[in-house]
């Protein structure tokens, strides 16, 4: 199978894995909306019954999101300027691969996300592998099964993580950026350098990433149960199939195609009321299609592993009916012993 | 009347046949010379003849400066004080130094050698009215602490006193070594930015010389004179400096002498690199002297070279027709490089901006830098107060005159935030800042507010947030002047401040003078609650009640002062049928109870609806409503903020 055939496939099977796609949308939603609603609280505490609430209703009052901020504690700190519009996308790609850091509670928050999304990652994927309607049950059956395995290999990536955002990200911008550009004058070789620099680190966290996918592809597909043998398994993978390099960069062009996109239709700041809520609608259409790549990259490497390796008796995703894993069927005895 | 008419036009004949006769005979040297100005327009008591070579390899300067001074006080002067600026960067054991690290700047401990400076005056020798060595009689002072280990003023005693219209020549020979930018002096790569590089003379007043150490949060101070420079610099390298090149000399061992004049100034700056990109442009009006701008830009900045000219022309036209005209015909514009921290500073007759590769329209970047900086020719070039002691008096007036000029042109301009390291900008367009708040600096002030009180002696605020109190607070309390008083008030106190004490050195009581002179009020009261105290003003509406009653409705306003400051603040009540009630509050007392029986119910109620006192530190509380947007504007931007969390999320989530 081809890269392009592997994409294709893979935004098939998310495609018709809708309820998933609304699943991790509807997490992300919980996940986000008390937060938003403390800021709610903050914002209105300090806005009171002033008339400045019209000019924040109408536009954006400068001023007064200043004040704010001098005064703001907890999330209140990330109340910038920054979050309008393609503003939030540039902020948060810049912290990225800055490694900036964010707020206490704002880590916390995304600590939980991460832990959602270690759970539900074997209930999508398994739902992605089989490209078939699998129930909830089904679903979140694979999620318990495969969160465990998950949370020992999400060990391993806070680890590697830990170091290339740690220790690599110091030494490339700390030192070898400081370094090589300590001396040059001209702005346009110190930023060639810092792309450079950007692409280096890139490469590495994609890398990085690029195994851990297939370690949590293996470990559905092929139901391992050891994390080291599936991250070997992938490495191996990975090592052999140039195709899987080749399939993350047009997940990542896809990516950056949409970050493209968002910055053409970004609201800004201007209008209430329905307006606010047009405003947030084409920003949850921007982060349901976030999601849809997110899911697409796990879609498309399934498929191409499937295409690679796979077998009918070795593996589950080709076999057309449930149950088909040895976890699955391990699941349904049990339920049916019960 | 026809005869007179007859007899003018035979004079104007005359005239002209004269002017023309004098063209075809008149020889270069009847004209004045670059950089000269016939008719002194200062005391030009402190002259300086000055012969300097640098090599860049080694970022040496070696120099000789034959000094003319003239005492112009009444009281006498047994000794010279010199300003040895660049030994503030010998170590880490200036004032300046250890000023810096209280600014934040923890990492210079570790600057290589090579990058710290320092000035050696080898050879001190008095040349009139007599002879003598003084060399070894050459010793550092330190007139504000106690730091033996500051060695930014040297003091040499001479052999016979200076009474009140004396005068002494002295010649000064020293090496120096350029650092590593500090304090927008240094160098980096082959561009090199040279100020405060020679020993320069304090200034005598009346209790003796004034002479401050080098402090981490202040500037400068000196005499008025003719500056007569000669520099050699490698072949082909381009030289930019204060006044205007006079002469300039290949020599045989490789290097060139760009010989430099300018009288009526008190500095003289140079930068020198291969790399400047050379642009000319004039500045012409009306009404005042045309100005021959010349642009030194790099390389990668040459498509802003009309935005730097652009802005040099706003500064000049509006700070010209407000406050009085640019003497000097001339004007350099240096575009430094890239992290050689020596953009946005002024020099006389030469400044530096600052500007990015990537510099979006609609934002003033490099316009408000190189207005503020071109700016500073009026207030800290011409009119030459101490910038040690009351910095305020230049960078405030400035940071003030800046915004109003800045929005004269380049209105609206939009907030721009760098992300990626700080390269990439994005606009945001729903963000105009205005003059009255950002170009003032509000909210810098605000974070700072209590930090000095003004008129505590600029060199004596605390480092990290003295600026502030500088640059902001004022600004701050001139626009608030000028929303009070009237623009035209406002700009008859300044353009008479500026014409009574155009190349002197005025003192913050010559300024408050002017004000109540000017403005015909006492304006006292404003003064001691601005520069002699730090107290903050904070009015607001604490309540705002309506009922019905027999007659309509009974509506109550509370007005607050929060605030230890005072200002009359009017207070705007609105009523649901559209009438309005301005109330004139004295603003003295805590609070302020207004009560009206109308037969509409109260809507809403202002302190200071017109936004007057712009240095209330919280204008949220200024209003209440009954009807308020609150919910609508939480929930918008909760919404939007929303959206960003998300998107923060799925940055990390793409690491699962």
């Amino acid at each position: 199978m081809t890269i392009g055939a592997s994409w294709r496939d893979g935004a098939r099977r998310v495609n018709h894995a809708g309820i998933v796609l609304v699943g991790v949308w509807l997490m992300t939603i919980l996940i986000s909306v008390p937060m938003a609603l403390v800021l709610h609280g903050m914002i209105a505490q300090h806005l009171g019954d002033s008339l400045a609430a019209d000019s924040a209703a109408s536009g954006a009052n400068y001023e007064w999101m200043q004040e704010f901020a001098d005064q703001a504690s907890g999330v209140g700190v990330t109340f910038k300027p920054t979050i309008i519009g393609f503003g939030a996308v540039l902020d948060n790609l810049s912290a990225f691969l800055d490694a900036s850091r964010r707020p206490l509670v704002v880590g916390a928050v995304a600590a939980v996300y991460v832990g959602l999304w270690l759970f539900v990652a074997g209930g999508v994927i398994d739902r992605l592998a089989r490209g078939r309607v699998v129930g909830a049950s089904g679903f979140f059956a694979a999620s318990g099964v495969y969160f465990w395995r998950f949370l020992r290999l999400g060990i391993l990536q806070l680890a590697v993580y830990w170091l290339l955002f740690g220790s690599a990200h110091a030494f490339l911008f700390d030192r070898v950026y400081r370094r090589t550009t300590h001396d040059m004058n001209v702005e346009r070789e110190a930023f060639a350098v810092r792309v450079a620099l950007y692409v280096i680190f890139a490469v590495l966290v994609g890398a990085a990433n690029l195994i851990f996918d297939y370690a949590k592809i293996r470990a559905v597909v092929e139901d391992r149960r050891s994390m080291l043998s599936a991250l070997g398994a992938a490495m191996r993978f990975v090592g052999r199939n140039g195709a899987a390099l080749g399939l993350y960069i047009v997940n990542v062009i896809v990516f950056l195609l949409c970050v493209a996109a968002y910055a053409l239709v970004a609201p800004g700041a201007r209008g209430s009321g329905t307006a606010a809520w047009i405003g947030f609608s084409i920003g949850q259409a921007y982060i349901l299609v976030r999601l849809w790549i997110k899911l697409v990259f796990w879609a498309s490497e399934t498929s191409l592993f499937q295409a690679r390796l796979a077998h009918a008796g070795y593996v589950a995703a080709p076999v057309p009916t449930w149950p088909d894993s040895p976890s699955a069927e391990a699941i349904a005895q049990t339920s049916a012993s019960l | 009347m026809d005869v007179l008419v007859i007899r003018l036009r035979t004079v104007g004949r005359l005239a002209a046949f004269g002017g023309i006769v004098a063209m075809l005979t008149s020889t270069p040297a009847a004209q004045p010379a670059p950089g000269a100005i016939v008719r002194p327009l200062s005391p030009r008591n402190a002259n300086y003849t000055i012969t300097a070579r640098l090599e860049p390899a080694t970022r040496t300067i070696t120099g000789n400066a034959r000094i003319v001074w003239r005492n112009i006080t009444s009281t006498t002067a047994t000794e010279l004080q010199f300003h040895l600026y660049w030994n503030a960067w010998k170590n880490m054991k200036s004032t300046f130094m250890r000023e810096r690290v209280l600014s934040g700047f923890r990492n210079d401990e570790n600057r290589p050698a090579n990058d710290w400076s320092n000035i050696d005056v080898t050879a001190v020798r008095l040349m009139a009215p007599s002879s003598a060595d003084l060399t070894a009689s050459q010793h550092f002072i330190t007139p504000d602490d106690d730091n033996a280990d500051d060695q930014t003023v040297m003091a040499i005693p001479l052999p016979m006193p200076v009474g009140p219209g004396g005068e002494v020549t002295v010649e000064l020979t020293w090496t120096a070594h350029v650092p590593r930018t500090f304090a927008r002096t240094g160098a980096i790569g082959n561009f090199f930015f040279i100020a405060q590089w020679f020993p320069k003379l304090g200034v005598l007043q009346q209790d003796g010389w004034n002479t401050h150490q080098f402090h981490a949060g202040t500037e400068f101070f000196s005499d008025y004179g003719s500056y007569d420079v000669s520099l050699s610099v490698p072949q082909r390298w381009i030289v930019g400096a204060t006044g205007l090149q006079r002469e300039r000399r290949d020599n045989a061992d490789g290097t060139t002498t760009h010989r430099y004049y300018q009288d009526d100034v008190h500095d003289f700056t140079w930068t020198t690199s291969p790399d400047f990109v050379e642009r000319t442009a004039r500045f012409e009006h009306p009404t005042l002297p045309a100005v021959d701008m010349r642009l030194l830009l790099q390389p990668e900045h040459v498509s802003q070279a009309d935005r730097h000219f652009n802005a040099t022309r706003t500064t000049l036209k509006y700070y010209g027709e407000w406050f009085g005209a640019y003497p000097y015909g001339h004007i350099t514009v240096v575009d430094p490089a890239f992290q050689s921290g020596a953009g946005g500073m002024e020099y006389p007759t030469l400044f530096t901006a600052g500007t990015r590769w990537l510099a979006p329209a609609h934002v003033t970047t490099p316009e408000g830098v190189t207005v503020h900086e071109a700016g500073h020719q009026f207030w800290y070039g011409i009119v030459g107060n101490n910038e040690f002691e009351d910095a305020w008096m230049d960078e405030g007036f400035n940071t003030f005159s800046t915004a109003r000029a800045v929005a004269q042109d380049y209105d609206p301009n939009y907030l721009a935030l760098r992300y990626f390291g700080g390269f990439v900008p994005w606009v945001f367009k729903d963000i105009p800042l205005p003059r009255e708040t950002e170009g003032n600096g509000l909210a810098g002030y605000r974070r700072t507010a209590k930090s000095d009180v003004q008129a505590t002696p600029t060199f004596r605020y605390f480092p990290s947030t003295g600026g502030n109190i500088t640059y902001n607070k004022t600004g701050l309390w001139l626009n608030t002047l000028e929303r009070w008083l009237g623009w035209p008030t406002l700009q008859r106190i300044m353009s008479t401040h500026f014409d009574r004490w155009k190349f002197k050195h005025p003192k913050p009581s010559d300024f408050f003078a002017i004000a109540n002179e000017a403005s015909g009020r006492d304006l006292a009261w404003f003064f001691d609650r601005v520069y002699r105290s730090a107290d903050v003003f904070d009015y607001g509406v604490d309540e705002l009640n309506t009922e019905p009653v027999q007659s309509g409705f009974r509506s109550t306003v509370i007005a607050r002062r929060y605030g230890e400051a005072t200002f009359p603040v009017d207070v705007r009540v609105t009523f649901d049928d559209g009438e309005q009630v301005t109330e004139h509050w004295d603003g003295a007392d805590r609070w302020k109870l207004y009560s009206y029986v109308r037969p509409a119910s109260v809507v809403s109620a202002e302190v200071d609806p017109d936004h007057v006192l712009l240095l209330d530190i919280n204008y949220t509380n200024n209003s209440k409503t009954l009807e308020p947007a609150t919910t609508k504007a939480a929930t918008k931007w909760s919404l939007k903020w929303m959206v960003w969390l998300q998107d923060c999320l799925l940055s990390w989530a793409a690491l699962v």
